[in-house]
């Protein structure tokens, strides 16, 4: 079997790596005792993909993981058992546990929500005032940054939506395997839009990672 | 803007911002208002080097078990940091409540390694405290310090209130008592640092005078009052089945230099190597039991989760149940997935039986410590290990599938010459060529033989604390020579530049002037100086000229050996006699038998039932 666990990723430790993010999971998993399955093979690791990998820098509020258990347990245990041996600052909240034939969590993301804190009052009302502008072109473009090259790229379609208030963006932005949108593109689109030379500095909380229901609408990717 | 939102935007900036956010497995903070005493414990070097450290993390469990004491961590900030802090008016924070440093009672420095003494000068200043003590005032933190340099506490001196001198764990506790009675009574600082003198094992440096000869040598350290005792003995545990070890350790997000169980199965180390200062401070030997041992790896094991489990000692192949020991592990560890690996692997006692357990689980490469290249030069400095030995050591790696070993010697060794250097060539070329002797469809592909030379420093407390360390131009024509003689096919050389080595002999056997230095050198700018990036040698030659002293005079000078030495009132244990008949017996390339083989008179048999291996009668 397998369980999907959601998990928050707290702002202490927003500048930890992806890559350590993972094996203090995997080390989590082998503090508390789960029967947790490992691969075949010379190093044997456990058997846990994540569904998006977290920026540096950036904190999660319902990040999630997929772990693939040797014996059945159950949510409750699951989650118990984890909450004694996770630090505070990466704690699991819920649990569901899911057929070995449900697809790769990571397939199934769409969208991610984004709390994005805007420093300098000023620098928040020019980029709220910029919104509605930005949201009626076809076009808007953005620099996606590999690491080795810069392109530019069209974000205006990866974006469901944005609210913008009290220094705060709420923003939906497409993530999928192919193709995404970071808040990073979305607040310098945004700052050109104002005409601001400066992009200030920004604070990125992601809520949550959406995936699509039969109808094809957003919803929570753990409901999915 | 407070300095915490500083912090929070100055972490955006910087290079590695993980080391400085904590919250790790293991670290939860305790309510400040929880414990009337608070200790921040300081580690002088990077968060990476000092996560690594396995008596921060024994000290750390030790203090915040106890109700009424709580523990925080400081770590030296990297270069980008230090500015960020500087040009924001952010002090020097701990790792779990972000306290400045000056906020808590006592601040403990580890003394690790003397490269490090510049950042302890660094933390003092960033964490709001004055630089030396006699600037201090009744509002600021007692500054304490350990560790095995603090075997030779002169140089720092006037930065240090009170040193730890030895095990660190009882001393610890008593320390402790010792300044939440000050915080409770209202006692003076004085009156506290008289206090602390009293206890076995700690020295207050103002508590005396230094004077010295005209030639620049110490005439006497005579103490100042009557509390201050004119020896200091060191703390030995006498038993570490009953002392405290901790059963959960901090677990780091990011990768330190050793992220794994570290198990001290045993203290001290009975060979008696004359260069190695770690053999002669933490005597005598002192074993962990197998049952402690099986215990505390099973508890460690869960609290962290780490895949590895390293058996730490000074030299884990003459633990005496060793290979019971590394069975009982694997058996028990195997279900759980995690390896055992035995780092400090003394060639002479590796059993082929452990070193085929250990292939079972991962195959990595393979160390060994000749020290010296010829067998006149390995009995000069007592490392009883012969050629033959080694080759039949490495032979059985390469036929049970290694094929990278790395070979750790010594340059600028007392009575070497060119011969000796040949022979660290000719022992590689016969590494060498075992490898190529075991059949090609048997051994493993791509041999990878690294030897590395570091650059030999005279410390106290051994047979070789009299001796002059080569001069720079001499250590560079030696590994100019090395260079040559290592040029071999399968064969990689690895050198340190002389500097650092120079500057570390200076402060190994400094006097208490040399404190002037220090703080010179750290006011021109010197930091991190064991980081090569950061060393900035030519300012530290400076300082030396501003404070008129020459550093030669420390490094490279032979002492006579009735020079009184700047470290003669610290009592390891061992006596001056016993070193002294050291030197002389390596002066002749004459070997001293292992302790276990019968006591050869160190010292420590007059000290009541520390030494298992001890001979009351003595020699």
């Amino acid at each position: 079997m397998r369980m999907l666990a959601v998990f928050e990723k707290s702002e202490r430790i927003r500048h930890i790596g992806h890559l350590d993010i993972q094996r203090s999971v995997q080390r989590g998993l082998r503090r508390s005792g789960l029967p947790v399955a490992y691969s075949n093979g010379f190093n044997p690791h456990i058997l846990i993909s994540f569904a998006s990998a977290l920026s540096t820098g950036a904190s999660g509020k319902r990040e999630i993981m997929d772990v693939t258990m040797a014996e059945p347990v159950t949510a409750e245990t699951f989650v118990r058992a984890m909450n004694s041996a996770m630090p505070p600052a990466l704690k699991v909240l819920e649990a569901r546990a899911l057929d070995d034939r449900h697809p790769a969590m990571m397939s199934l993301v769409r969208a991610a929500r984004y709390d994005l804190a805007i420093d300098g009052d000023d620098a928040f009302q020019r980029i709220r005032d910029a919104i509605p502008a930005a949201m009626a072109k076809e076009d808007l473009p953005a620099m996606r940054k590999t690491k080795t090259t810069l392109k530019e790229c069209n974000i205006r379609p990866l974006i469901h939506g944005i609210e913008a208030k009290d220094g705060h963006l709420l923003a939906v932005l497409t993530l999928n395997e192919k193709e995404s949108c970071k808040p990073g593109m979305l607040l310098e689109a945004l700052c050109r839009e104002a005409g601001m030379e400066k992009v200030p500095r920004m604070t990125v909380v992601r809520l949550g990672l959406l995936g699509e229901d039969e109808q094809g609408r957003l919803v929570p990717l753990e409901t999915v | 803007m407070n300095y915490l939102d500083q912090f929070e935007r100055a972490l955006e900036k910087v290079q590695k911002a993980p080391r400085y956010t904590g919250g790790e497995m293991n670290t939860e903070i305790k309510p400040w208002d929880s414990c009337p005493l608070h200790f921040g414990f300081c580690f002088p070097d990077t968060y990476e080097v000092g996560m690594s450290h396995l008596g921060l993390k024994i000290l750390y469990g030790l203090i915040n078990r106890e109700d009424w004491s709580l523990c925080e961590r400081f770590f030296m900030p990297w270069t980008d940091m230090i500015s960020q802090m500087k040009e924001n008016g952010i002090p020097l924070l701990s790792m779990e409540s972000r306290r400045p440093l000056n906020e808590f009672d006592v601040v403990g420095f580890t003394l690790q390694y003397e490269m490090s003494y510049s950042n302890i000068l660094a933390m003092l200043e960033m964490g709001g405290i004055p630089l030396e003590n006699n600037e201090r005032g009744e509002d600021d933190p007692i500054v304490v310090a350990g560790g095995p340099c603090a075997f030779n506490p002169e140089p720092l001196a006037p930065f240090i209130d009170a040193f730890m001198i030895g095990d660190g764990e009882d001393v610890m506790t008593e320390l402790n008592q010792v300044i939440l009675e000050r915080k409770r009574k209202g006692m003076t600082r004085r009156e506290c640092l008289l206090r602390l003198a009293a206890l076995e094992g700690v020295y207050v440096p103002d508590l005396y005078d230094v004077a010295y000869n005209d030639d620049g040598t110490v005439k006497n350290v005579t103490p100042n009052c009557p509390e201050a005792p004119a020896v200091i003995s060191k703390r030995i545990v006498p038993d570490l089945n009953q002392t405290y070890y901790p059963e959960e350790i901090p677990v780091p997000y990011t990768e330190v230099v050793f992220d794994r169980i570290m198990l001290e199965i045993m203290r001290g180390c009975t060979r008696g190597c004359r260069f190695c200062q770690a053999g002669m401070l933490y005597r005598p030997v002192r074993e962990r039991s197998l049952e402690k041992l099986i215990e505390l790896s099973e508890k460690l094991q869960k609290a962290t989760g780490y895949e590895e489990i390293s058996l730490s000692s000074l030299s884990s192949g003459d633990y005496s149940c060793l290979p019971e020991l590394i069975r009982e592990l694997m058996k028990r560890m195997k279900d759980k997935r995690v390896s055992i690996s035995l780092p400090s692997l003394r060639i002479d006692s590796v059993l082929k039986e452990s070193l085929e357990e250990t292939q079972q689980v991962r195959k990595t490469s393979l160390t060994f410590a000749p020290e010296a290249g010829t067998q006149r030069m390995r009995d000069v400095i007592n490392k009883g290990v012969t050629e033959q030995d080694l080759l039949e050591k490495v032979r059985d790696a390469f036929q049970g599938g290694w094929s990278s070993v790395k070979l750790y010697f010594m340059d600028g060794l007392p009575t070497e010459t060119n011969e000796d250097l040949d022979g660290i060539g000719d022992l590689a070329r016969k590494v060498v060529a075992e490898y190529f002797a075991v059949p090609k469809d048997r051994r493993a592909k791509g041999l990878r033989v690294t030897v590395s030379a570091s650059t030999f420093v005279p410390k106290p407390f051994t047979p070789f604390q009299w001796d002059a360390q080569n001069t720079i131009p001499e250590i560079i024509e030696k590994q100019n020579y090395l260079k040559k003689v290592l040029n071999i096919k399968g064969v990689t050389f690895n050198w340190h530049e002389p500097y650092l080595s120079f500057l570390e002999a200076c402060f190994a056997r400094g006097d208490r002037r040399l404190g002037k230095v220090l703080r010179k050198a750290y006011e021109k700018g010197c930091i991190l100086d064991g980081w090569n990036e950061c060393f900035r040698f030519e300012t530290w030659m400076e300082a030396f000229r501003d404070c008129g002293l020459d550093p030669a005079f420390y490094a490279n000078r032979v002492r006579a050996r009735d020079e009184i030495l700047p470290w003669d009132h610290i009592d390891s244990g061992i006596t001056k006699a016993f070193l002294w008949r050291e030197k002389e017996k390596s002066n002749r390339a004459e070997t001293t038998k292992d302790c276990r083989l019968g006591c050869n008179g160190c010292g420590l048999q007059k000290r009541k039932g520390v030494c298992s291996f001890a001979n009351a009668g003595g020699v």
